[in-house]
């Protein structure tokens, strides 16, 4: 009982404020309601939970209380004291983000007492903050800026400059990515709570006190995290900022386009701030769903890249055996011929991890036209019993938010925290604030909270499965009331991956029967990248292995960079066809190149890992003679005579919904079943396994460059250098 | 036989079209949250029932006003743009929500380019600094269909469960939340 103190009880049922999300309601979640307190906001009555702060109660009436140090996400810390309210009979102003309600208060959030108060604390603040705005990157989007236009002083009474100076604090070097102006901090701490709760590396604090006070590493030290970049966005003046963009642009004149990331297959939302014709940064954008309001370094800083090394013209081979521009006739004319000359059986198209919808089906549609079932993905997924017939063997099942209400999270041979740094985040938000236990077959990494450490064989999969493990993470899983089992699908490249599957399936499905809660899903799959779930729903086959080995003529790459296709594995005599925005592994090997849109650039439909649907929207058009992924096939479809049946975006769309109404539900997310049918398929597959599961990206390092974007990107390779540095270092 | 299959898999694709648009149902449930798109209207239903108003003879008042014959718009920008009807978005470098309680329109974005006489951002889009804000999302849909343009709704998922933050948790003696660093 002690283990589950009131508070906790509270925190979860709290059934009247839960958003009407059909995900987040569960059988046993909802336990008697205590009763709500009735306080007055500025006279204003709100009914809220005991326990409520007096912040967050003024919030539900609409009334946002000034606060630098709050943030909703991060742990209370009350010290910047700008939430000064009056609270009717209380002597003093109390600090409303840390004050719990009590029966009856009456708050009074604009009166004279309150102004005064908050009117001192500016004062103070500015003190000791530099009037540097004119050359702050924080200029035009500063809370400190902001809030003391609104509650500041209309004059200084700063007189001490001649005698003793503003305060002045070295700058720190916190790595490439983020970069320290520290006279400007004024101590709300959010980095430091950041740090330590989400990031989980707890490397920042704060030393000496009053006037000497600074936050820091105390040694020099790099921010070894790959969620570093949001401790930008969390600082409420400018003293950490985006070292990349620094000087590159005021946020009044950008343009911000919403739009979604696709460097990891999360399908984190963003804003694409541009500016003639170039993408200057990149903003998460709330999704409570998917991101919440974080986002990863490589989704964040990998913009640059889309400027570098970037196919801007059509090219063909010529005599001498190198890739000369060419106009788009004389490509396409050239890729037509060598479609149309070559026998069905062997023509292979494979897509790569940052392909759109539309360019898959597209791509199919053509290759089917031709007469070709030859349509591969680059990642491999078992195609032996249900194989990739039903979604739900594919999929990140549970879905990213409610991997927060799981009890027990198992994952096997994933590293989450660099293959989906979100969900990662997620599961360390569980690990935290519900006590939810972390296990862990697959090599030791760092995931950055403490788990059980299993072991890295995947015969242990299989002892849960049939039930003779006597681990005592066995016996958590079957007591657990929301388990959440969670698979890497790089596992299933190996001999022994559909064996593994096929077990895990068992183990989840033995789980999910003896839940109470139904609607609980147990099983999912992680997918690598953006691409592959919406290629599977297209009906891509999964894995290039088998149609490499039969000897193609033709092979089209669509965007096809990770390497897994090589001149090498190929007879001597094919012609290899790459569309893609990036001139990286696929363009390197190809005899004709068609220039694509990267991400930023098209208006395009990405699946992300739990199978939901988001579209991408044009921020900046495509460099040079490049287009739409689409509108390429399409064009070549004209030219070998098998047009295909649709000439705009919309008509695309139809058919996609044809294909898969799910592929056009934007933002929106089916749940799936067919689980028991999926194991029942499986089961013929249960043989013995021994091998070991291994990740890929195991350290800090290899997260910043897996795809053609980020490895054009030098921010990402000074990352890289500077990790790699910061190994070296003592501390 | 390409042409046979080309010709097959249009009549199929055209005849699925209305069933696909399913706008009935999005246009009957009155919350516009759950209508994603524009419906899209077949030419013969709709002559069919101009025809059959004018044989009745009866003046029919049209229910909605398409004013886009006399906007002055250029048909281009009113057939081939597309409109997103959307929450902006909350600045994540800010914790302010003052500007993004409202609806806005914008237009899908076309290309810009860097003028060489001063430096500034040049386009050829007249419809590119369009951005009007509306109270709700009716409103905008209202808008747009009045001036004819192809409109779609982006509900953000900003809904969150939200739990009462205690400043005891910092400290507390057995649970996870208890801090490390200060």
């Amino acid at each position: 009982m002690l283990r589950q103190p009131l508070s906790r009880a509270l925190a979860l049922s709290s059934p009247a404020r839960v958003a009407p999300l059909a995900a987040r309601r569960y059988a046993d979640a909802v336990p008697a309601q205590p009763e709500k307190v009735e306080v007055f906001i500025d006279d204003q009555p709100v009914h809220v939970l005991p326990g409520t702060t007096v912040l967050q109660a003024a919030a539900q009436v609409g009334v946002e209380i000034p606060r630098f140090c709050y943030h909703e996400r991060l742990a209370v810390a009350g010290n910047c004291r700008m939430c000064l309210v009056e609270v009717e009979k209380s002597p003093k102003p109390v600090a409303a983000c840390a004050m719990p309600v009590m029966k009856g208060m009456r708050v009074k959030t604009n009166s004279d007492l309150t102004r005064k108060a908050r009117e001192g604390v500016m004062e103070f603040l500015l003190v000791n903050h530099p009037l540097d705005c004119p050359i702050c990157d924080q200029g035009g989007e500063c809370d400190l800026q902001d809030q003391s236009m609104a509650f500041g002083s209309d004059r200084s009474r700063f007189t001490d400059i001649h005698f003793s100076g503003k305060r002045a604090v070295e700058d720190k070097d916190v790595g490439p990515l983020i970069k320290t102006i520290m006279t400007r901090c004024i101590h709300c701490t959010r980095c430091i709570r950041f740090a330590s709760e989400v990031a989980g590396v707890d490397d920042f604090g704060t030393t000496g006190r009053g006037t000497e006070m600074q936050v820091g590493t105390y040694v020099e030290k790099m921010f070894l995290s790959e969620l570093s970049g949001n401790i930008i966005d969390l600082c409420p003046v400018g003293a950490l900022t985006s070292k990349p963009y620094s000087f590159a642009a005021r946020p009044w004149e950008t343009r911000r386009i919403d739009s979604v990331d696709v460097l990891d297959p999360l399908g984190s939302n963003i804003v694409v701030a541009t500016r003639t014709n170039e993408v200057l940064r990149i903003l998460p954008r709330t999704n409570e769903e998917i991101n919440e309001e974080w986002l990863s370094d490589k989704s964040r800083f990998a913009c640059d890249g889309l400027k570098r090394q970037r196919l801007v013209t059509p090219m063909l081979k010529d005599s001498r055996g190198n890739l000369a521009p060419v106009e788009w006739e004389d490509a396409v004319v050239a890729a037509a011929r060598a479609l149309r000359d070559c026998p069905p059986d062997k023509l292979l198209a494979v897509a790569g991890g940052l392909a759109d919808a539309e360019a898959l089906v597209a791509l199919k549609d053509l290759l089917n036209r031709l007469g070709s079932e030859h349509v591969c993905t680059e990642h491999y997924f078992p195609t032996q019993g249900a194989g990739t017939d039903l979604r739900s063997s594919y999929l990140l099942n549970t879905k990213i938010a409610n991997v927060e209400d799981a009890d027990f999270v198992l994952l096997i041979g994933t590293n989450t925290r660099f293959e989906a740094p979100l969900l990662n985040a997620r599961i360390r938000k569980a690990f935290i604030h519900k006590e939810t236990d972390v296990a862990l077959v697959g090599p030791k990494v760092d995931l950055t909270y403490e788990y059980t450490h299993v072991g890295d064989s995947a015969s242990i999969v299989k002892d849960f499965a049939s039930g003779t493990s006597s681990h005592e993470v066995m016996k958590r899983l079957q007591q657990a009331k929301r388990p959440v089992v969670i698979l890497g699908a790089d596992q299933l490249k190996s001999e022994e991956g559909p064996a593994l599957l096929a077990y895990t399936q068992e183990l989840a499905h033995k789980l999910q029967e003896n839940l109470q809660d139904k609607e609980w899903k147990v099983l999912n799959v992680l997918q690598r990248t953006a691409s592959q779930v919406a290629a599977l729903d297209i009906g891509y086959q999964p894995g290039v292995g088998q149609a490499l080995a039969a000897g193609p003529k033709v092979v089209y790459l669509l965007g096809a960079d990770s390497g897994v296709v090589t001149r090498e594995s190929l007879p001597e005599d094919v012609t290899i066809i790459y569309q893609g925005h990036h001139g990286d592994v696929g363009a390197s090997i190809a005899d004709i190149v068609l220039p694509g849109a990267a991400y930023t650039e098209k208006r395009a439909t990405y699946v992300n890992a739990e199978g939901r649907a988001q579209q991408t929207l044009v921020a900046v058009s495509p460099p040079g003679k490049a287009r739409e992924d689409w509108k390429i096939i399409r064009a070549l479809s004209e030219v070998l005579g098998a047009g295909l049946p649709y000439d705009t975006l919309d008509e695309v769309r139809d058919r996609l919904s044809q294909v898969s109404p799910a592929l056009v539900a934007y933002g929106d997310v089916q749940p799936n079943n067919y689980f028991a049918q999926a194991r029942a398929l499986a089961q013929s597959l249960q043989k013995p396994v021994s091998g070991k599961l291994d990740v890929q990206l195991k350290q800090l390092e290899d997260f910043f460059m897996t795809d053609a974007i980020s490895r054009a990107s030098p921010t990402m390779a000074k990352c890289v250098q500077a990790v790699l540095k910061q190994k070296n270092s003592p501390y | 036989m390409l042409q046979a299959i080309r010709s097959v898999a249009r009549s199929s694709l055209s005849r699925s079209l209305p069933s696909l648009s399913s706008c009935s149902s999005r246009f009957a449930s009155g919350d516009p949250s759950s209508r994603k798109e524009a419906p899209i209207i077949d030419n013969e239903t709709l002559l069919a029932v101009h025809e059959g108003s004018t044989s009745a003879n009866t003046i029919a008042v049209p229910a909605k006003v398409d004013i886009s014959p006399i906007t002055g718009v250029p048909e281009e920008h009113v057939k081939t743009r597309r409109v997103r009807i959307y929450q902006p978005p909350k600045n994540a470098m800010q914790s302010g929500t003052h500007n993004i309680h409202h609806w806005e329109m914008e237009f899908d974005t076309r290309q810009r380019w860097e003028n060489p006489l001063m430096g500034w951002t040049s386009t050829g889009d007249p419809l590119s600094n369009m951005k009007i804000e509306f109270s709700s999302p009716e409103e905008a849909i209202e808008h747009c269909e009045k001036n004819g343009w192809i409109w779609y709704l982006d509900v953000p998922k900003t809904q969150k469960n939200e739990k009462p933050k205690n400043y005891g948790a910092n400290f507390h003696w057995n649970r996870r939340t208890r801090v490390s660093t200060k």
